[in-house]
Formats: structure tokens, sequence, C-alpha cells
């Protein structure tokens, strides 16, 4: 909220900058955003007497003027009517800059010098007055800035009202805060003004048919107005804070508005049929046209002001068109009412219109001060617009507001939560400032009853924050809590996770950050089939943009949209990792299944461009060899790999399902090329995603040291010619289960087909380790176990045997 | 003839200097002290020395022999060795090329000021929780003193999913989950993502906090400060200024917002910290005797303090990033920099 220092200057004395106003408020809550120097858009304005005047020879319409600035006389043409000699006139001097981006230069105007420009209120952005020149006083010295001349110069501060400080949004309560902190004493405006012996009461009528929604609407009316601009006080601090000026009655209504934080409405009374008020919900579907010219479509759940037959304004939102003040207005009704905050806040929601009224209400306003802000605003729309008073107020007050009673505060409980002792006699001192009933209850005990406008106030809580703030946050001493000693420090998610990130850090992999929110195009994009549970999206109901309208099912999607944009930018080489949750949707309403997830990227060459491995792609088992070497760092238990071609974003023949024990845990493969195509990647790509919440608690972390054999090892290699689909993991498997004792190890060394070998054929070349623990093998021992080894593999798999060393 | 002796030491050492091949070296020792070199023809004389002088000038004769004997030994292995070296020399690689293999990986800034601030909270006793994202209105809104309709929701757009399902908009709700489960003392954090619906340079719908939550008996708003400078200055550095102002947070009274001097131009005012020499740190306060309630704790007996901190802020200004954006860019020229 912005507050013009003058206009709170008339409701407390401020002997200090203000700069340190605005840290004082800061301080105590009321967070001062900026510091502005209020100026008018122009420069170069100064004051100057017309010393002679002139017909101009070449121009019916325009003057020759000589004009003083008491140091020179200028040479001027004006094309105004309303000054003659003597008068003291605003001269925008050459190099001048006045509202609307002009700049005033030394002309000629048919032929006759002008060193400079008369200005009219209008053209300097100070009023309303466009008809002519603007005179000042005779006696106003001569060469000054206009600025000074008017005091049109303010300091605004815009300060952050926190929403439970509804006391706040109007000048009186920054004003109230700024008399507690400096020690200052406030001064409510003085309110009086005279009636006609016309009672209003004979003259309209307020019916409420929905106390819940309005417990409070009290009007009075102001007959034989002229609606005319507002004086230039009150025009200054209006534009101040940010507001416009429209006539003096508008003015009135916003003006006591930001006085006294009421929000207030006029009606032009012609326009009300049957003369009265009637309040009441609206109906479902039922148009209506407000201040602004738009029509609104009502639902049954807004408040409506109504007259005896249509709605004529929305609650505590805005105004309507049918009934607003108009040039010619004679007789007002002025409306200041108490409206249901959540009522208000929903029908504003609703309507999409946040107005400075339905702020206001929708925080709280003083249900007590709701008359108060209606006589100040009768008694400034009679002295401003010459109108008159009728006798009394009409106050309808069915509902009931809750007010704040007696709270019991103990100054031990102070001590308690704020960690320092506060003595009663500062704590009764502090509250009273803020405007609250204070009485002792007993020793160390005060009875505290809250102002009605401190609609934040219920409890023992409250006053203990409004007794710390105002004490001041920084005189609470600084104390360490005892620090426990740590009870389970092992962290295992945690711990886990940060394996993961060193093991791939370690290979050079980089780790990501992608929005949870992705496309719902994504499943199409990774051609998932319908019964895929990752099409069962958690649907964002009011996203920023579609494309990141759902929560996202896998971590790949934003991966393959990190590697298309590293591509595009001109970073083709990529090994990239993202540790982070999906979402899958459950039943209407239910919280969504949350999954963690370890997703990998490689694309591009495998060392960067780079002169030992030139043309090196990344493939398919650097990727394998990833996953391969995070779960040897994690001593995890072999992971298993089964080939898959049903996966439907990997390429078929280079794809396979993870399983870690019997558990799936995810698959790894060649992105589709069709995958490729559709998002626009241009380079293949391998990716890998995994659960990982399986993957914890499976470390062998139990570490047991077993005993090496100190005797050498035979080995022998086998090449077998096997059909291209017999995969390697079948031959080792047949190894395994035969349980040799004397095999130590059994490992892939070549794998080989083209030339030389049959189509349709592969060559795997087995090396084969014996070692016994207790002796050193002879060649016959050796060849015996080896043959056997052999030989069943032969057999179970139609192997021959290319060649053995 | 100890004058002779001494001159075909003389004369030895001399010519050995001259001497640069292998060959030259063995016409030397042939020419000193070969059968029929220059030492045996001076021991031919030794008939003519007097008999009691006789034993000295042989010793004398041995020591000259075996001095000169180690020093063409010694002459010839440092011959053998520079040819060795130079012939390796030959060999020589550029070192300057660069080395094989890649760049080790880098992990996200946001991990890394992540783990920090974990770890220094981790010292201070707290252990560490987490939540679901997707999140029940109770418990983002609801059970943290937020009830709908009233305009403190206003503070938080959200992104919403159904009417009682939203993506959360804070880590606060883990609080109430916590407590919910477990009786005092409470000691947490709950690090993770949270979702707001704004976009520009300083605002991402994706972001991260941490949370603390700190509940037992006799725990001070002095605690909470205490704590939170103890923090601040581990994270920022101990000269940092540190200051508690009165702010308002639905689920905590009396609340603080927690603000730093500014690291950017040491609090004489900036563009980033608006001129007013502050950065906004964090906010906290003392949890809300409301919050208590939801959980079923009782407030008269225990009291305790919440505290709430953005991950990219500190990121931001710890290593200087002026666009929240390049967080969720991920482009590698920005990675590759942590
Ligand atoms: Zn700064």
């Amino acid at each position: 909220m912005k507050v013009s220092l003058r206009w709170l200057r008339d409701y407390v004395d401020i002997d200090i900058s203000p700069i340190d106003l605005a840290d004082r408020l800061t301080m105590a809550g009321l967070e001062v955003d900026a510091v502005e120097e209020y100026t008018p858009a122009f420069t170069g304005v100064v004051t100057a007497r017309i010393l002679s005047m002139k017909p101009h020879p070449g121009a019916d319409k325009l003057h020759l003027l000589e004009v003083s600035t008491g140091e020179q006389v200028l040479p001027i043409v004006c094309g105004a009517r309303n000054m003659k000699a003597g008068d003291v006139v605003a001269l925008a001097t050459v190099g001048a800059a006045i509202p609307g981006g002009y700049s005033i230069k030394s002309s000629k105007i048919r032929g006759e010098a002008s060193e400079g420009m008369l200005c009219s209120e209008d053209e300097l952005g100070i009023g309303p007055d466009a008809s002519g020149i603007l005179i000042l006083p005779a006696d106003t010295p001569l060469g000054v800035n206009l600025i000074d001349v008017l005091e049109l110069r303010d300091t605004v501060l815009d300060i952050g009202i926190t929403p439970n400080r509804a006391d706040c949004l109007s000048i009186i309560g920054i004003a109230r805060e700024v008399a507690v902190l400096c020690g200052k004493k406030l001064r409510y405006p003085k309110i009086a003004f005279k009636e006609s012996s016309e009672d209003i009461r004979s003259l309209t009528s307020v019916e409420i048919m929905d106390p819940d929604f309005c417990p409070r609407y009290t009007a009075r009316m102001i007959k034989g107005v002229r609606i005319l601009p507002s004086p230039k006080w009150m025009r200054l601090r209006l534009e101040a804070v940010g507001l416009r000026a429209i006539n003096n009655v508008v003015d009135v209504t916003n003006f006591v508005m930001m006085e006294l934080g009421q929000p207030l409405h006029a009606f032009d009374f012609r326009f009300l049929d049957e003369g009265r008020i009637v309040v009441r919900r609206s109906r479902e579907g039922e148009p209506f046209v407000s201040l602004d010219g738009k029509t609104r479509n009502l639902n049954a759940e807004t408040l409506m002001i109504c007259d005896g037959r249509k709605p004529v304004a929305i609650a505590g939102i805005m105004g309507g068109e049918n009934s607003e003040v108009k040039e010619d207005t004679d007789t007002v009704l002025l409306e200041s009412a108490y409206f249901n905050p959540s009522t208000i806040r929903r029908g504003a929601r609703f309507l999409g219109m946040g107005t400075d009224a339905a702020f206001r209400f929708e925080r709280g306003i003083d249900p007590e001060g709701v008359v108060r802000a209606l006589d100040r605003a009768a008694q400034l729309i009679a002295d401003l617009s010459g109108g008159t008073v009728s006798k009394g107020h009409i106050d309808t007050y069915p509902g009931k507001v809750d007010v704040s009673g007696p709270i019991t505060l103990r100054m031990k409980r102070v001590e308690e939560i704020l960690g320092t002792e506060v003595k009663a006699a500062e704590a009764a001192a502090i509250l009273k400032g803020l405007g609250m009933n204070v009485k002792k209850e007993g020793r160390g005990v005060l009875s505290v009853i809250p102002p009605t406008f401190r609609v934040d106030l219920w409890r023992e809580i409250d006053l203990i924050e409004e007794i710390a703030r105002i004490h001041g946050y920084d005189r609470i001493p600084v104390t360490i809590p005892p620090i426990p000693a740590p009870g389970d420090i092992h962290d295992r998610k945690r711990e886990f996770e940060s394996a993961v990130r060193a093991a791939l850090n370690g290979q050079g992999i980089m780790e990501v950050l992608n929005y949870s929110f992705i496309s719902p195009q994504s499943a199409d994009a990774l051609a998932l089939p319908e019964s895929d549970e990752r099409r069962r999206f958690v649907r964002i109901a009011n996203p920023l943009t579609e494309d990141q309208a759902v929560m996202r099912s896998t971590l790949l999607y934003g991966l393959l949209e990190t590697m298309r944009r590293n591509v595009n930018a001109g970073s083709p080489d990529l090994k990239l990792f993202e540790l982070g949750k999906i979402f899958i949707a459950r039943g209407e309403g239910e919280q969504p299944r949350e999954v963690d997830k370890l997703a990998l990227l490689l694309t591009g060459s495998r060392y960067g461009e780079n002169w030992h491995f030139q043309g090196l792609a990344t493939d398919f088992y650097d990727l394998k060899g990833a996953l391969e070497n995070l779960a040897s760092c994690l001593r995890l238990a072999a992971l298993r790999f089964v080939p898959d071609t049903t996966i439907p974003y990997l390429h078929p023949g280079r794809a396979a399902r993870v399983l870690i024990g019997d558990r799936e845990i995810g698959s790894l493969g060649e992105v589709h090329p069709d995958v490729i195509g559709r998002m626009d990647l241009r380079n293949r790509a391998f990716v890998l995603e995994i659960e990982t919440e399986p993957l914890m608690g499976r470390a062998d972390t139990a570490i047991r040291y077993r005993e090496y054999s100190r005797f050498p090892t035979m080995i022998r290699d086998v090449a077998f010619l096997v059909p291209m689909e017999v995969d390697a993991d079948r031959m080792l498997s047949l190894v395994r289960e035969t349980g040799e004792e004397l095999l130590e190890t059994v490992d892939v060394f070549d794998v080989y087909s083209g030339k030389g070998i049959p189509e349709g054929m592969k060559s795997l070349g087995l090396r084969f380790t014996y070692r016994s623990p207790s002796r050193t093998l002879t060649d016959d021992e050796t060849g015996q176990v080896h043959g056997r080894m052999v030989k069943r593999i032969v057999e179970s798999t139609g192997a021959r045997i290319r060649g053995e060393s | 003839m100890r004058e002779q002796l001494e001159k075909l030491q003389r004369d030895a050492e001399e010519e050995l200097r001259g001497a640069l091949t292998d060959e030259a070296i063995q016409v030397i020792r042939t020419k000193y002290l070969g059968r029929k070199g220059v030492l045996t023809s001076i021991l031919r004389g030794l008939g003519s020395v007097a008999p009691e002088e006789r034993p000295a000038m042989g010793q004398l004769a041995n020591q000259v022999k075996d001095a000169l004997s180690l020093r063409i030994d010694s002459v010839l292995a440092g011959l053998a060795a520079s040819k060795k070296d130079g012939k390796l020399l030959q060999e020589r690689f550029d070192v300057t090329l660069p080395g094989r293999g890649g760049a080790c990986g880098k992990l996200h800034p946001i991990t890394l000021v992540t783990q920090e601030i974990c770890g220094i909270l981790a010292s201070l006793g707290f252990s560490i929780v987490e939540g679901p994202e997707v999140e029940l209105d109770y418990y983002n809104f609801e059970a943290l003193n937020m009830a709908k309709d009233h305009p403190s929701r206003d503070m938080q757009a959200t992104f919403y999913i159904t009417e009682n399902l939203l993506l959360r908009t804070h880590t606060s709700p883990v609080q109430v989950r916590v407590m919910e489960k477990q009786k005092p003392p409470v000691r947490v954090i709950a690090p993770g993502k949270v979702y707001r619906p704004d976009a520009d340079i300083s605002h991402s719908p994706m972001f991260h906090q941490i949370e603390g939550l700190y509940v037992d008996k006799r725990v001070t708003f002095g605690d909470l400060k205490g704590t939170l400078t103890f923090f601040l200055k581990h994270v920022f550095g101990d000269d940092i200024g540190v200051r508690f102002r009165p702010s308002f947070f639905p689920f905590t009274e009396p609340s603080a917002e927690v603000d730093i001097r500014c690291v950017m131009c040491s609090g004489k005012g900036c563009r980033v910290c608006g001129q007013s020499g502050w950065l906004e740190i964090l906010g906290s306060g003392m949890v809300d005797p409301e919050v208590f309630k939801a959980v079923g704790y009782d407030s008269e007996e225990y009291t305790g303090f919440a505290f709430g901190l953005g991950v990219e802020r500190i990121a931001m200004l710890r290593y200087g990033i002026s666009d929240i954006r390049l967080f969720t860019e991920n482009d590698r020229r920005f990675l590759e920099q942590f």
C-alpha cells in the first residue's frame, strides 16, 4: 500500500527522516518496500508575472506577452484568454519538460518570438482545469519552481501489508503504528457538519435479506450536491497513493476509504427505483453491468445491493453503471457497510475483480467504524459539493460480527515464548498504545480487550506477538538450544542418494534437474500403449502452459528434452542423470503414487571430441557399463538384464529389462529411432530408468574378508561358434551352473562375426581361469575339468569349437 | 720414484678428461695400467730404492693403481648412462597434450546447496524427513491455520489437481505429517520440491525449500534466533549481518522474516537488495498454537519454532546466478561450472 507522508502528517507528527521512518516500520512488521520521492511529471516550470499583453499582429486568437521571472523578461506567444497584465502565471521555460513527453523550445510563432509557454493545470497534469492557463495568487514570489510554490512534492512509502494487518490498510492505521513507534500522539480527523431538518428515514429505507452476508448496512443522504473537480489538497493526496481523481463525490469515497479503511459507495439517488435499498444474493446467471462498463454474469452466491427492482452494485466489490454519480447528480445516497469477509472474497474471486474495496472487506474492516466513516464522508461531500446532509442516518444491523472479548495475558507466558522477560508495565504501555484496553488482573497477569479494528487479535499468543514486535525483535537475546546426542545418524535414503551421485559423477555423468511437470504429449512421443500406467497422468487443473500440464510419469521425457535443448545449443556430447520422483495417478481426488527414480542418458561421442578417440560414439555398452559400475560402487548384488523387444520407446533389438533378484526395477536401451524422429533429437541416445527404492538395503554392506588362493592359475581360452541369437548370458549361465570348484572365473574375451565366420553365426571367446585354493594344478587335472566344461557347452547349445588354447 | 707415480696419476687424469669413447678410455687403461704400461715400468725401478723405503713405495704404487682403476670405471659408467638417456630422449612425448578420459561429472547446484544446508542442520541435531509433493489441501493449508476463503491463501498461489489435491506450495505440510506421527521432542528438516504458478526471472513454478521444525519443552524465540544466526553464519560466513523482523505466516506466531546483509553490496544498497542493503533469506516463527491443536500437541506444555528457506535463492546468491530459470534449463555449459 502506498502511503503519502503529507497525508500521514495530517494525523501524526513525524520528526524523523523518511528513511528512518521506513526502517522503524519495517522492523515493526510493516515492511517498507520502497521510499519514493513523489514529484509531478514536469520540470523547468517557474512562476512569472505578465508585464504587458497585446494581440498578435498575425493571428486573431494569439496574444503577445512580456513576462518577467524577476531576473529576465521574456517574450511569449500565448493562445489562452483568461489572463491579464499583472497576473502571476506558470511559465514553462526553454528546456522545460511537461507531461506527454513535450519539451519547450525557443520558437517563432507566426513570425513572433516565444521563449517559453504558459501552462494550464491540465497541461501540467496537476488538475483538471484545461479552460485557461493557471493563474496564481498575486503575491506569489517570481522565478520560483512551481513545484515548491504549490507544495507538490511528497514522499511516498510503499508498504507491504501482511494479510493479518487489515487495520493498516488505511492512512490512520499506519499513523497509529507510527505514533506508537515514535512516541507521538495520534490525531483523528474532526467530524462535524450540519444536517437539514429532513429525516433520512422519510426519504429512503434499507432492507437486508441476508444478514449472514451483510451484518450491517448504514446510509446517509446528501441533497443538492454540485459535481465538481476536487480541491487540490484532496487530489494531491489521492494521486500520491495511486488513485485517480474523478469528482468531488467519488473522490470523497476513495479518500475516506484510504483515510479510515472503510470502503464506501455513493449512489445517484434518482436512479434507485422505489428510492430504497435491498441487500440480497444474486440470482444464478443474472447479468450486471459494473461501473467499468463490463457485463458480469453472476452466480447465486454473490451479494448484491439492489433498489426496489434491480441490482445497483456488487456489494463490497464494485458499483453499477446504472446508478453511478454523474455530472448532473443532485442527491447522493452514501453507503457504509460491513460485509462478511468470506462472502466478498468468494465473490471477488468468482468475478475476478480484485478491487481496493474488496481487498479491505475480505481482510475484515472495523465493524464499529462503519458510522464514523459514513459521517466523515458526509461531512466532506457537504463541504466540497455544497450539498446538505439529511438528518440522521440509517443503521441496519441485523447480523452479528464477532469481536474479541477480554484476553488473559500471563507475563510468565510471554517469557516462555520469547525467552526474555518483558516487564508488565512495558507490555501494558505497548498494548495501550495500540489502542487496547488493558487492566491488571493479578500479579503478572493482564486482561486485555483489543480494539474492534484489530481483527487479528483473539488469543494470548497474538498479544505476545504485538509485545515482541513493538519491544523489538532485536532486543530478544540469542540462545542456542541444547544439541541432542545424535540418535540414528544414518539417514539411509540420503546416504544412498549421495553414493549414487558420487558413483555417477565419478563416471563423468552430470546431474540435471528437470521440472516435475511435463507435456501430456509425452505419452504419445514415447509411444506408450493405452494400458501403460505412465499414461495415468496427474493432471494440473491450472497449468501455466499445456507443456507443463501433467506431473511426469517418467524421468525420460525430461531428459530427452534436455538432450534436445543441448544438442540445439551445440553440445551434442552428453552424459546426464537425474534423481527424482515420478507420479502415477490413483483414484479421483486420491494422492498419486510417488516413486523415486533414477534415469540416465548418454549420447554423442564417448569421450567428447578429442585427439585420442576420434569419432568414438557412445553405445549401449557404455550405458550398461555405467549401471554395472554403479551397482559395483554401491556393493549391490548382481543386476540381471533380460532382453525385451516390447519396450515402446526403446530399439527392440537393443533393450533390456533390469532386475535385481526377482524384482524388475526398470529398463535400459537405445532410444527407438521413431522417438528420436518424433522428438527431433537428431542423434542416437541411450537411456535407462530404474526405481531406486528396491536398491536400498540390497547393498552388501556387511564386509567379510575371504581368503584368496596363493597357488597359480591355469588359463584356457575357447572360441565357440554359435548362432547369432545365442546370448553370452546363456553360455555363461551354463558354465556357472556346473558349480565346478576349480573354476575361478569365466569371462567373455572376444566376440566376432563377419569374415571367416558363417552367415548367422558368431564367435564367442571365453576365458576359463582354473585355480585350487590348496595346491598347484597340473595340466592333466585342468584338462579333465576343462574338457568336461567344454563338452557340456557344446552339447547344450550346439556350439562348435572354432579354436582352443 | 714418488714423483714418477704422482706424475703418472696427473697425466692419466688429464687424458681421461679428453676421452669421449669407451675405446679411448680402454686405450688409456692399457697405457697406464697394462702389463706393459707406465706403472709396470716405474715399478721396475723399485730395486734401486733404498730397502727401508721400499714398502712405502710399494704401498703408494698400489694406491695410485686402485684410484686410477676406480676413476676409469666411473668414467666408463657415466658414459654408458648418458648414452642410454640419449636413446630415451628420442622416445619423447608431447606431455602438454590433454590426458585421456572424460571430465568428472558434476552435481546440480541445487543438490550442492541442499547437501551443505542439510549438513549444517544435521550437526545441530536435525534429522531429515520427507513428504509427498502432491499434497492434500488439509496438510498444505488447513492444518497450517489457512482455512479456505482466508486471505492468507493469497500469499501462495497454488497449482491444483482437484479441489482438495494440490502441488504443495511449501515444505511446511511435512511439519504436520511428522507431528501427527511423533511425540515431542521433534527436531527435523524437510528438503524438497515445491510448486507455485509463477514464472519469471526470479520465480520458477518449481523450486526447492528446506523446512525446519523444533518442538520441545521450553523452546523460545531466543532459541529460534540463536539457531538461525548460527546457521546463516555457517552458510554465509561469520561476518554476515543478520536481522529478524516481524512478519506474518499463518502457521507461526510470533513470525519473523530473517534478512542478511546484502552479500553483493555489503549493505550499501544495490539492485539485488532493492537498495535496502538487506536480503530476505528465510521465514520463521514460533509454531502457532492452532497448528499444535491440529496435531494434538498441548501448546501449554510444548513450544517450538519452524523455519523455511528457498534453496534457489541461496544458490543464486552463493554462485552469482541472476536468472532462476537457468536451474531447470540444464544447459551443459551451466552444469559444468559447479
Ligand atoms: Zn545490495
